[in-house]
């Protein structure tokens, strides 16, 4: 054996072991990232799956309700209204799901059209007032009337301002208030900075990033008082992130949250 | 003669009760589960409206509308029906001659409704 081997071979057999580690390390990323794949893709099979008997179940019950195959006596229609009820919540949980798997797989794209994000509040402002007024809190956008438009993906952009704002209406207490505002910042100003505030029960500093998690609730335990699937932020998270936009709390203990949420003005063009 | 309607769905399920649905208002009802079975069901007796599921087992609802209307055979209305309505796959409808778009499960209030409307 000649000198330089026997120098040479020590590292020589140090690195040939590194290598194999990295590889072994390499393989099971693999092994995990296949598998985070099938899970989702399970998921969203399982969803769409579970989401056309209900959907079948619903129908049934309509008819019911409705009276189409004849009249049922008031405490009849109170139950089978229930079965409605019961399955139209089913149905919403189920598509927060799906959206949340969607949203958190490479398998969405971005639409982006010029729009009026002020008319977009303000259509989500509608959709949520019945819902603030059997609370009896107001729902206010605060400014915005001079804003340019926005070149974002227009439905994204709407779940988005749903489920703050759906968020700040179920956290907040009996004659409380929800507000919508806008500014800008940057350099160019060419970014706007949306605002979802509430005066409701807010949120611990300790929990700022713990609700943006997925399937976490602040409150997890079985007797909570709010029920969901705990995706909603998570699924806001991901559209504003897959808009290049940034997503974030502030908030104090029993004064209220105020949610703020980011899209570059000026986008480049698809 | 009484409106026929033409149910393309999948789920069994979902024919069902819309099937207990359209027979009450007093509809005449034919369902069909593919895209093949779908085009031979339109082309054997005149549809006035075509209730049409977007994912078939055989390939896309919208492939019956482009088959149908080369063959001049169009029902006299379609709406297509699916279960996530982005603005994507709703333009694709609409451009594919669909009527309008519903979110399944479309309220039975609602699907009636746009039935007359486009019927009328």
């Amino acid at each position: 054996m000649s000198m330089s081997d026997r120098v040479g071979s020590a590292p020589k057999k140090r690195l040939k072991t590194l290598k194999a580690q990295a590889e072994e390390a390499q393989r099971t990323i693999d092994e995990l990232r296949a598998r985070d794949a099938l899970k989702t893709q399970f998921l969203s099979n399982v969803s769409h799956d579970l989401r056309t008997p209900l959907a079948a179940i619903i129908t049934h019950a309509e008819i019911l309700r409705d009276g189409m195959l004849g009249d049922l006596n008031p405490k009849q229609r109170d139950s089978v209204s229930g079965i409605v009820s019961g399955g139209q919540q089913l149905i919403d949980m189920i598509d927060e799901i799906l959206t949340y798997v969607r949203s958190a797989s490479d398998q969405v794209t971005l639409t982006r059209t010029d729009f009026d994000i002020t008319e977009l509040v303000d259509q989500v402002r509608m959709l949520n007032q019945a819902l603030a007024a059997k609370k009896h809190l107001t729902i206010e956008r605060l400014n915005g009337d001079d804003l340019p438009p926005v070149y974002a993906d227009r439905d994204k952009v709407k779940h988005v301002l749903g489920n703050l704002i759906g968020n700040a209406i179920k956290f907040t207490s009996d004659g409380g208030r929800v507000w919508i505002g806008f500014s800008r910042r940057g350099r160019d100003r060419d970014e706007l900075v949306v605002e979802v505030g509430d005066n409701g029960r807010g949120i611990a500093r300790d929990h700022y990033e713990l609700v943006f998690r997925e399937f976490a609730q602040v409150d997890a335990s079985p007797s909570r008082p709010h029920h969901g699937t705990g995706l909603g932020l998570a699924i806001a998270r991901n559209l504003v992130e897959l808009h290049s936009g940034t997503i974030w709390v502030e908030s104090e203990l029993g004064k209220g949250s105020r949610f703020f949420f980011t899209l570059p003005l000026n986008p480049p063009r698809d | 003669m009484p409106t026929r309607i033409l149910i393309v769905e999948d789920s069994p399920l979902v024919t069902d009760a819309f099937r207990v649905l359209f027979t009450a208002v007093g509809y005449e009802v034919d369902a069909a589960t593919t895209v093949a079975e779908g085009i031979e069901r339109a082309m054997s007796a005149p549809v006035d409206m075509m209730l049409l599921d977007l994912s078939l087992p055989d390939g896309n609802g919208l492939e019956i509308l482009q088959e149908l209307r080369k063959r001049g055979f169009l029902p006299r209305s379609t709406l297509a029906m699916t279960g996530h309505n982005d603005s994507a796959s709703r333009r694709s409808c609409l451009e594919a001659g669909c009527a309008d778009v519903l979110l399944k499960p479309v309220p039975i209030a609602e699907l009636l409704r746009q039935i007359e409307r486009h019927l009328a």
